[in-house]
């Protein structure tokens, strides 16, 4: 991609995020909850976004694992990245609403927040994984595997949470489930768009950034190689310098 | 970034390969490539009578021996229990487990753990899996450094087993002095090219 | 692979990953006595009051089980050295029945891992007779095979790595939240005597999942070593 789209792409998050902003603190408070209720324009969008980013991170993998290009690589990278910026993002706009809305910031009897929780540590753990791992086939391999079986656990753990919550109905706080106003949803949808532009943003700056390293670490192992194999003189410490 | 580049190589049955090249010019990744460890990434290698990286290759694999710097033993594990283990898992009996380590001049070390028998001991108990597991393809990886004289005979008793059953060997070495004796042609690699054909004798 | 030739090398992975434990006890002579001493350290911590404690014994238990258990599943006494592994793979081993030999031994050891801390508990948190225990015989034994399952999955996944002691705990950790919860929530039903159906079948569906995934990654992740 030319330096000229990189630039266009970035303008275009710039305008999408103030959009956003702008559609989120123009349209009127929530009935029940006021302006409380406008957090969720970051939450939703960041969780949604999150997963999406999660189940790429998955395919990337794949894809690497059946094709063998390293572009594949870089592209699950990027997403795990991204996706735990955005789990994170969730989780902290989560438990601010959550205070004054339940009362509390952590929530144990909301299924979500808690299998959101665990993906965060799943995929901190694939990202830690990603740097202790020099050898770039390496790498890209296991964490392909790891990207996958990580993903495939997602469904189990948000299973598990939920059928944990839904025997356990007593601790629950009551929460408000009155219909949602269409302008509100509209904001929301306005809102996630422009969440996907910033995501689509972020995944081009990072993979090009790993293609930047790769390309980088390509040429000082090819720097490396001059070096192996190369003869050397035997040090000569009858005529060195005296410096004592 | 390619370690290898224009390798040709070809090794025919019964024939002994020394390849010999200073430290860091890709002889041990050669040997890895014809091992099956790795699949080059240019080219291709077959490797009796299977591509590397196809599904042939597991059938293949039994029937190579790699003998390296680092012997393949479990520490915890004695010498006879390194060599029934491996045995059992190759398919090979283990009954003839004692004299081949006999054969290796282990016979009074047998109940010896490996961590606790020497670099050499441990070098021998891998002459004594070649004896045992009776390879097609012996890939040898400076085979003589870190032996002793009397060991030393056991790199040429494996290597002329081979030989003596039709299959090949592959030697590699930065110092030829004590490979030569042992191989039919020898080739130079250099900065990852092989070079000067070499027919011995 | 033929199928008697996979069993055949899993068994003896599996024996030789025993002898190993046996001779090197890092399961057997650190990891318990360290399971054990955690169950001593959470009543200091959280006070002594006994009815405190008899109610969360056994989610310690779970929980120390967990968390000192994966130590057991990782240990470095399974883990291969690079001309080990290699010595392996030109033999012919099948990567998979190397996975499921591991993930055998590491299963029997954690049983015992159990075994020796289930009285240790007993001992200092008192939790009281749980109607319908003998269920627990079979709770404790899908959690020690499904975390036997996904520590040598982990354990795989980070081999040779300079920070794997510190990086598979992290990976293992949030990934087996479903054995914990669903061994927990078996003891909690059992005590108010409800269905214990649900927390079961959630047990059997998690090892099932895992042992599917570490048969079938063990080949593309073995490559990798390589």
């Amino acid at each position: 991609m030319r330096e000229r789209s990189y630039q266009a792409l970035s303008l275009m998050a710039i305008a999408a995020i103030a959009v956003g902003f702008t559609v989120a603190t123009t349209v009127p408070p929530e009935r029940v909850q006021g302006e409380f209720a406008k957090i969720m324009f970051v939450h939703v969008p960041s969780a949604w976004l999150a997963f999406l980013a999660f189940g790429v991170t998955m395919i990337g993998g794949a894809a690497w694992l059946i094709r063998k290009t390293p572009i594949w690589d870089r592209v699950a990278a990027a997403s795990a990245e991204v996706g735990v910026f955005y789990t994170a993002l969730a989780l902290m706009t989560g438990m601010i609403w959550g205070y004054p809305v339940w009362g509390t910031f952590w929530d144990w009897s909301d299924a979500r927040m808690m299998s959101t929780a665990i993906m965060f540590f799943v995929y901190v753990g694939y990202l830690a994984l990603r740097r202790s791992i020099p050898d770039p086939e390496t790498r890209a391999r296991r964490s392909a595997i790891l990207g996958i079986v990580a993903f495939v656990q997602v469904p189990l753990v948000y299973f598990s949470v939920t059928l944990f919550r839904t025997l356990h109905q007593g601790t629950t706080v009551v929460r408000p489930d009155a219909p949602i106003d269409p302008e509100f949803l509209r904001a929301l949808m306005i809102n996630l768009a422009a969440f996907t532009v910033v995501y689509a943003a972020f995944m081009t700056w990072r993979t090009r950034l790993a293609r930047l390293e790769d390309e980088l670490e390509e040429t000082e192992a090819v720097a490396d190689f001059e070096i192996a194999g190369s003869g050397i003189t035997a040090p000569n410490l009858e005529e060195a310098p005296d410096h004592v | 970034m390619p370690v290898l580049r224009g390798v040709d190589l070809r090794i025919d049955p019964g024939e002994v390969v020394g390849i010999i090249g200073p430290n860091g010019s890709g002889k041990s990744t050669l040997l890895r490539i014809l091992a099956t460890l790795l699949k080059p990434s240019v080219g291709q290698a077959e490797v009796l009578g299977a591509r590397i990286g196809s599904s042939g290759i597991l059938a293949a694999r039994k029937r190579i021996a790699l003998l390296g710097h680092h012997p393949g033993l479990w520490g915890e594990l004695t010498l006879i229990e390194n060599l029934t283990f491996v045995a059992r898992l190759a398919g090979a009996g283990t009954e003839r487990a004692d004299l081949a380590l006999e054969l290796v001049g282990l016979g009074g070390a047998k109940q010896r753990r490996a961590d606790h028998s020497s670099h050499g001991m441990q070098r021998r108990v891998e002459f004594a899996r070649v004896l045992l597991t009776q390879p097609d393809l012996l890939l040898l990886d400076e085979a003589h450094a870190g032996l002793d004289k009397a060991a030393q005979a056991l790199v040429e008793a494996a290597v002329g087993d081979v030989k003596k059953r039709g299959g090949g060997a592959v030697l590699v070495s930065h110092e030829p002095d004590r490979m030569l004796p042992l191989v039919n042609v020898t080739y130079q690699l250099e900065g990852g090219t092989l070079l000067g054909r070499k027919e011995m004798r | 692979m033929r199928v008697g030739g996979f069993w055949q090398q899993a068994k003896e992975i599996a024996r030789k990953d025993l002898l190993v434990e046996g001779r090197a006890g890092e399961a057997l002579y650190i990891t318990i006595p360290f399971g054990a001493v955690a169950l001593m350290l959470i009543p200091l911590a959280i006070g002594t009051d006994r009815p405190l404690l008899a109610q969360v014994g056994p989610g310690m238990f779970l929980a120390v089980s967990l968390l000192f258990g994966m130590l057991v599943a990782f240990r470095q006494t399974a883990a291969d050295t690079p001309p080990q592994q290699e010595l392996l793979t030109l033999l012919g081993t099948d990567p998979a029945a190397k996975f499921v030999g591991r993930a055998a031994t590491s299963t029997l050891l954690l049983v015992v891992f159990e075994i020796v801390l289930v009285p240790v508990t007993i001992l200092l948190y008192n939790p009281g007779r749980i109607p319908g225990w003998p269920w627990l015989i079979l709770v404790l034994a899908m959690l020690a095979s499904g975390l036997a399952l996904v520590g040598t999955l982990a354990g795989s996944v980070t081999a040779g790595l300079r920070t794997r002691n510190t990086l598979t705990p992290l990976l293992v950790a949030p990934l087996s939240m479903p054995l914990l919860l669903g061994s927990a929530q078996v003891v909690e039903a059992l005590k108010q005597e409800q269905s214990i159906l649900l927390w079961i079948t959630l047990l059997a569906t998690m090892n099932l999942a895992l042992a599917v995934i570490g048969v079938v990654t063990a080949r593309p992740l073995e490559e990798s070593s390589r």
